[in-house]
């Protein structure tokens, strides 16, 4: 059995990993805005006798990193045995993208081949671009690959040649006559110095060399060679030309790419309005591009709530009105003792059950975000935004691990990756937590549900503002203090709109999805079984006595000023609350459903009981239609009262107000101990501390905050 | 002529980048380098990014890297 390792590299944003997923049929997260990749991943794949290890890398503009991901993927193309680098382009920006293939072609020192694959080529075929492959294969000594990522066409020849091994080997282009001649020399000391064993490709090393790149001129140095002799040389280049000596490689580099562009590429007279600058004149409009950003968000929520109301009571009754009760039946009928029947049904199933009820929620929200990414609408918002993040100090670009932020917060500290600077790394990560999740929804799906029934969405954008305008503050202030500094340059790439396809929402949902209701069947179930434990220790108390009640009695104090102190049960919801958002709604259902008996007698038949369930679902999706377009008004369908006790009790604990309160606290407390663990991965253990006091102390200050005013202003 | 001032519809040449060298590089490396035409497509409102087309694709600059780019007029477009 053959082992090859092949790399994707190529320009942000060219659908390296779509390519990657149509090869190997994984299921890597993508989107269309450059840096959906921030971290090296492997997928493998055996093709006929071949093992491939292909690993998808983020997107470069070239071998000289900016960024802590694009340092990821030039460490990786450098210092690791490759046996062919998989080269995507973008075909209908060809120019810009082979730059990189020029400087990936240094790396042939090593003798690794190169695959240049001609992506987005169905868009090429539209536009009327024609492309001579042939001749770029002659000009740069590699095979060319049209495809199309998305939809798979070209997978099986690049697949096919990979295994065969039927590759070839870029030749180096040639710079002027002065600066080739300075390389050469550094290439022949370099070879005489180290023999075999130059730490890189002898090539690409002695171009840096003469670039003065302080990397590597270091590193060799370090191992005795003196790379500074060449630069008095490097500067008479210098002063000839008036330029820096790295921007006249730059220059030479494109003025290469240029010529052969010109003769390979025929574009034909572009159509003075494409699909995008329509929709761009409309989205990125000077007046209009923050409110229709705003109303867009809006439209998610409510059709989220609207959309998904429906199969979240219906799914509420399969599970607490079907699945619970027949398993009482049949815990009854197995005989076991009464503290099992305790620990499974009063313990596990109540609040594991709750938190699943909102798989439909989950299912909207993911399917709208989705879209927004795919679409290449992100990039947009980031533009909208520029101006708003720059007057508090932030970059533009953390705007999208802000936005990822929405969706989870863990992928969003790693989204920070695409930033220049660790301070501005470092600060937007501090900030990621403000973005309400996807693991929040559930708590404010369930508030509203008691108290804002009527205005659902709205208070939920309400929430998610909040937490917006609370992370700009917290910026302000941490950049005035503790990670002072300029913010570096804004440059991004505005990708072309693209239709998603229907596999790749579908991929984003279901990935999502999937984790959703993995983290209810372990984690969750986990922290249930342990708060039932200190919910029922000294064993035969009452709630109120056990170890958590006492614990959060006295605790509680402490949240009085924030108006939800008096509900311990509230109190103690936060505490497992911080392993993962979606307990806080299991452990109320835990803590408000202990008094309550289950209902344990044999109902009508089994049969029967099924049938209401599938007959409840189609119920559900009409409902669900109706609601997001309109017709029926929510009265119609409420939920009904009598299935859902928590309600009841909610409603008995808290005012609105104070469920406000409840809300926002949550919203912005400790997010969950994955994302503490990203912080600690990404930037070590300060950085943990600094997160959880920023997420224990904000949260306090601005619910009593709430409070307060609103008692103020007559609202309790 | 700074790309700052620049008006928005028109197409450009670029005449000179300024700022440290490692700005011009990637500047350079993502197209943004004398000679090369740009259209400005749009500039973001309250003194936010511009956007502008070169080498037939779209890159968002803010106003204070666009002071960077020196321009001079291409005569009418195409």
């Amino acid at each position: 059995m053959r082992e090859v390792v092949v790399a994707l590299a190529g320009n942000p944003n060219v659908g390296k990993t779509a390519l990657i997923n149509s090869l190997t049929g994984a299921k890597l997260k993508v989107g269309n805005w450059p840096g959906v990749t921030v971290e090296k991943k492997e997928v493998f794949l055996k093709y006929k006798d071949t093992n491939i290890t292909f690993v998808d890398l983020p997107g470069i503009y070239s071998l000289t990193p900016f960024s802590v991901e694009e340092r990821i993927a030039r460490d990786f193309l450098i210092n690791s045995k490759i046996d062919a680098i998989v080269n995507v382009v973008d075909s209908t920006n060809i120019e810009r993208n082979l730059y990189l293939t020029t400087q990936l072609a240094q790396l042939a020192e090593f003798g690794i081949p190169i695959l240049l694959v001609l992506n987005f080529w169905d868009e090429v075929r539209k536009k009327g671009i024609k492309i001579n492959t042939e001749l770029i294969e002659s000009v740069l000594g590699v095979k060319c690959i049209p495809a199309v990522a998305v939809d798979g066409t070209g997978v099986d020849t690049i697949l096919e040649i990979l295994v065969s091994g039927n590759l070839k080997t870029p030749k180096p282009i040639t710079f002027s006559e002065d600066l080739e001649r300075l390389v050469k020399r550094v290439e022949e000391d370099l070879r005489s110095f180290f023999k075999d064993r130059c730490p890189y490709p002898v090539r690409w090393a002695a171009v840096k060399v003469v670039e003065n790149d302080e990397e590597v001129t270091e590193a060799l140095g370090k191992l005795g060679f003196d790379a500074s002799s060449y630069r008095a040389e490097a500067e008479e280049i210098e002063r000839l030309k008036g330029e820096d000596i790295a921007t006249i490689f730059a220059e030479e580099r494109y003025s290469f790419i240029s010529g052969l562009v010109r003769e390979a590429v025929k574009r034909p007279y572009e159509r003075r309005m494409e699909i995008t600058d329509v929709l761009d004149a409309i989205f990125m409009h000077r007046v209009l591009g923050l409110p229709i950003f705003l109303l867009l968000m809006y439209l998610v929520f409510k059709l989220t709530f609207d959309g998904s109301a429906p199969f979240i009571d219906w799914v509420d009754g399969l599970i607490n009105g079907f699945i619970a009760k027949w398993c009482s039946y049949l815990i009854n009928l197995a005989g076991l003792p009464e503290w099992l029947r305790s620990l499974l049904i009063d313990g596990v199933l109540q609040g594991v059950g709750l938190v699943l009820s909102f798989v439909p929620l989950m299912l909207f929200l993911y399917f709208f975000l989705a879209v927004l990414e795919e679409t290449g609408y992100m990039a947009r918002a980031a533009f909208v935004m520029d101006r708003l993040m720059h007057s508090v100090g932030l970059h533009g670009k953390s705007f999208i691990p802000l936005v990822i932020g929405f969706r989870c917060n863990v992928p969003a500290i790693l989204a920070t990756r695409t930033l220049e600077r660790e301070r501005d790394r470092k600060l937007t990560a501090l900030l990621v937590p403000f973005m309400s999740c996807g693991a929040r929804l559930p708590i404010y799906a369930l508030f509203t549900g008691v108290f804002f029934k009527k205005h659902q969405a709205e208070v939920v954008l309400l929430l998610y503002l909040m937490g917006v305008l609370v992370s700009l503050a917290v910026g302000v202030i941490l950049r005035k203090t503790v990670l002072k500094g300029e913010s570096p340059p804004f440059i991004m790439e505005l990708p072309p709109y693209r239709f998603p396809t229907w596999k790749m929402l579908w991929n984003s949902i279901w990935m999502r999805t999937k984790a959703f209701v993995h983290k209810a069947g372990t984690v969750i179930a986990l922290s249930m079984v342990i708060l039932w434990l200190f919910t029922n220790l000294p064993f035969g108390t009452s709630p109120e006595n056990s170890l958590l009640g006492k614990f959060s009695r006295e605790v509680a104090v402490v949240f009085k000023p924030a108006g939800f102190g008096n509900s311990w049960q509230a109190v103690a919801a936060l505490i497992p609350g911080t392993i993962a958002k979606e307990v806080v709604v299991g452990a109320l259902g835990q803590l408000y459903g202990v008094e309550e008996e289950s209902a344990s007698e044999k109902p009508t038949e089994f049969a029967d009981d099924l049938r209401q369930q599938i007959k409840g679902f189609f119920l559900a999706c009409r409902d669900s239609f109706y609601s997001m377009f309109g017709s029926v008004k929510v009265g119609v369908f409420e939920m009904e009262e009598e299935n859902t006790g928590i309600a009841t009790k909610i409603a008995a604990d808290f005012s609105p107000l104070s469920a406000f309160s409840y809300m926002v606290f949550c919203l912005l407390w400790i997010p969950c101990i994955v994302t503490l663990g990203a912080y600690y991965r990404e930037f070590g253990w300060s950085t943990v501390g600094i997160a959880i006091l920023i997420t224990t102390v904000v949260p306090w200050i601005i619910s009593t905050l709430i409070y307060n005013l609103g008692v103020v202003f007559g609202f309790h | 002529m700074k790309l700052s001032e620049a008006k928005v519809g028109r197409t450009y040449k670029i005449s000179k980048v300024l700022g440290p060298p490692v700005f011009v590089l990637r500047l350079k490396e993502m197209g943004i380098t004398a000679g090369e035409k740009v259209q400005v497509l749009r500039k973001a409102p309250l003194g936010g990014p511009v956007e502008v087309k070169v080498k037939g694709y779209c890159v968002s600059l803010r106003r204070d890297e666009a002071e960077m780019v020196k321009l001079v007029p291409e005569g009418c477009e195409r």
